[in-house]
């Protein structure tokens, strides 16, 4: 289905859309084999395989490296592939847990354990919200307080 | 299937509809309430599975547009400047909401009277206030006591944590000398009655698997289907029969799990299918007595339909926020600009909620609104590694004033899994919206600075959030005078004594809070007046 060149030249692609950031050890999403995810979605859906291949006969006829240049022009001259190339490529790269954990989140599912937050003190509420009471009622009230 | 005769049949198994089941139990009449979905089992939730965030945009989506699920019916927004957004099943959309909780205020029903706009309401604050807690009790709502912003009341639940980044905002509203208080939330602070506390997953617009968040699938349906009212699910009914000599509604048709056509008779029938779903099911349900759809004698049925339009300013701040870890959206609310001022140049106000950040995918997906991604390349690496975890936003929910050209009707050609026409959607932010939109986005950043925060970010546009349309109000207005509502002070089709509704549909004005409280508070209230006028019920 997929020809070898053209998983490479998705890849590469890939990379330049979110590329690495190696001071933080955190992958680029070719690196991350995010072109795996697209093919596979692709494989379901018959006008994402139609975007991509579009954008890759695209790039092939066109140079034989990739660059922001390059996809900034596939971006301008297909831009319906290149926003579902867009949309998969972040969904495929921030699905995955490893990549949620660099950005501080849980990289396991959040149900059942979720985060531990601390709750607020009842005396820090009351400290934080003493100003706000200390001006009175912020509301109209059309009966007159009929209660 | 058994259709054998009921005596209160509802239709629609969300907030409305569990409400006034739960305020019908004591009459011992014969419930059934039949729903287009179906029940999520435990494992349909996608917070349990390591790729939850795909959900959002396929099965678990808002927009049943997107989600295509053979309970869900298509909606033509092609004339519309919002999408509204739903759930289909057991829960309604109490399953995927994010359980802000706040009441409208005494001002909200009284709007004519007041500021000259919209129309007062047949029902005031205090009428409502006993129903306030009563489902206040029953859903389990969290919060602080003693908001200045309100009659004084009482929260069932201590306050969930509002976080690194609710304290940092509250600080800033403090500085400017603001009002905000902690969001009252429909999500359990304790563990209690077999719901488990809120793990602060911060995904409560996929389901909450833990119970903590009060949807009516874990809070009245567990009670009702005990007591024995009948929740008959893949039941989606298709018009309502009115009997031609008496002129009251005898019945349905529906289509069952069977995928037949079937025919339910009742004595009286409730609709829960809130602003969009009842209209379209009225205006599809045409007779000789009724040619332009049922309980329309006024022409008003689907006319004057308001959202609230959204949108959102963040700033970016010098430590992570953690926005992540929490209740989604529910941090602090500040109504300090709620009232009307002439002085601001519109009429009526607007709410500043404090929404936590969003998980990244949603982020990047999103951008600075939710409806466009963030840019690719070096820059996206830039705002996802320095930018993303140090974000705290405000969202500005502004009050949609009544305008009859707003409205649902019925699409000529798009038609649901059944046949059934599909709503079409007219709607245009008003010239007063445009104006509060730009009046908070200004004070959002205004606060956001005095905060602490070091850059500013914000749409810069006059749009509001398309896929925002959460809040579905007004197609079905009650109202004293018969020519200017469809339904009466307790929910009582003017036209045909023995239909009510009780969904947000009813809303007179939208005030500028999430509606659930008020419409499952309207619920119990109109369940108490059918109780009470049950001798004269279809006088």
């Amino acid at each position: 289905m997929w020809s070898e060149i053209e998983k490479k030249i998705l890849t590469e692609i890939l990379d330049e859309l979110i590329p690495a950031n190696p001071a933080k050890k955190i992958p680029s999403a070719g690196q991350l084999g995010v072109a795996s995810f697209i093919f596979e979605v692709a494989s379901n859906s018959p006008k994402l395989q139609e975007n991509i291949k579009l954008v890759l006969t695209w790039v092939i006829s066109k140079a034989d490296k990739i660059s922001p240049h390059l996809v900034r022009e596939i971006e301008l001259i297909h831009p319906n592939a290149f926003g579902s190339l867009i949309t998969e490529t972040y969904k495929g790269y921030y699905s995955r847990p490893d990549i949620r954990k660099k950005l501080y989140l849980s990289e396991k599912a959040v149900h059942p354990f979720g985060y531990e937050v601390k709750s607020e003190s009842d005396e820090y509420l009351k400290e934080l919200t003493d100003a706000v009471r200390s001006r009175g009622t912020v509301y109209r009230d059309p009966t007159g307080g009929r209660r | 299937m058994n259709n054998e005769p009921v005596d209160v049949l509802i239709i629609g198994a969300g907030a409305s509809g569990a409400a006034i089941a739960w305020s019908l139990l004591e009459t011992k009449m014969r419930i059934l309430c039949l729903e287009q979905g179906t029940h999520l089992s435990d494992k349909d939730f996608p917070s349990r599975r390591n790729d939850y965030e795909l959900s959002r945009y396929a099965e678990f989506s808002c927009d049943p547009n997107v989600r295509k699920l053979k309970q869900d019916y298509p909606i033509n927004s092609n004339n519309s400047s919002i999408t509204p957004v739903n759930w289909n099943g057991v829960g309604g959309s109490t399953i995927n909401f994010l359980a802000h909780w706040p009441r409208m205020r005494p001002s909200d029903f009284r709007t004519k009277t007041l500021d000259g706009v919209g129309d007062d309401w047949p029902v005031d604050y205090y009428d409502l206030e006993p129903f306030y807690e009563m489902n206040d009790r029953n859903v389990g709502v969290s919060g602080l006591n003693g908001n200045p912003a309100y009659p004084e009341y009482t929260v069932p639940y201590p306050p969930i944590p509002i976080g690194i980044l609710g304290q940092t905002l509250a600080k800033g509203f403090n500085k400017l000398g603001w009002h905000w208080w902690p969001s009252d939330v429909a999500i359990v602070s304790k563990d209690d009655n077999g719901r488990q506390k809120c793990v602060n997953a911060g995904t409560c617009d996929l389901g909450c698997a833990a119970g903590a968040k009060g949807g009516a699938n874990f809070t009245y349906w567990p009670i009702l289907e005990n007591a024995g009212v009948e929740l008959r699910t893949d039941s989606r009914v298709r018009e309502i029969q009115v009997d031609k000599v008496s002129g009251l509604a005898k019945g349905v048709l529906y289509h069952g799990s069977d995928g037949q056509l079937h025919h339910q008779k009742a004595e009286l029938i409730i609709m829960a299918c809130n602003g969009v779903g009842t209209p379209r099911l009225l205006l599809n349900s045409k007779s000789d007595l009724f040619p332009d759809g049922l309980a329309n004698n006024s022409g008003l049925v689907g006319k004057n339909l308001m959202f609230h339009p959204l949108t959102g300013v963040a700033g970016v701040f010098d430590k992570p926020m953690r926005g992540h870890e929490g209740p989604m959206a529910c941090s602090i609310l500040s109504q300090e600009f709620y009232e009307s001022d002439s002085s601001r140049g519109f009429i009526r106000g607007y709410g500043l909620h404090s929404g936590r950040s969003t998980t990244p995918m949603t982020y990047a997906l999103g951008g600075y609104g939710i409806d466009n991604p963030i840019p690719w390349g070096d820059e996206h690496r830039e705002i996802m590694d320095n930018i993303y975890p140090y974000l705290a936003g405000l969202t500005i929910v502004t009050e949609d004033l009544p305008e009859e050209h707003n409205c649902v009707t019925l699409d000529d050609e798009l038609k649901d899994s059944d046949g059934i026409p599909a709503p079409k959607i007219t709607y245009k932010v008003s010239e007063n919206t445009k104006a509060m939109i730009k009046h908070g986005e200004d004070r959002a950043a205004e606060v956001l600075l005095a905060a602490g925060a070091k850059k500013i970010l914000s749409k810069n546009d006059d749009k509001v959030w398309w896929r925002a349309g959460w809040h579905q109000m007004g197609t079905c207005r009650m109202g004293h005078d018969p020519t200017k509502s469809v339904v009466n002070g307790w929910g009582r089709s003017h036209d045909v004594k023995n239909l009510f509704i009780v969904d947000g549909s009813i809303f007179v004005t939208a005030g500028a809070v999430n509606p659930t409280s008020t419409i499952q508070a309207l619920a119990l209230y109109i369940g108490d007046q059918i109780k009470k006028n049950i001798g004269t019920l279809f006088d």
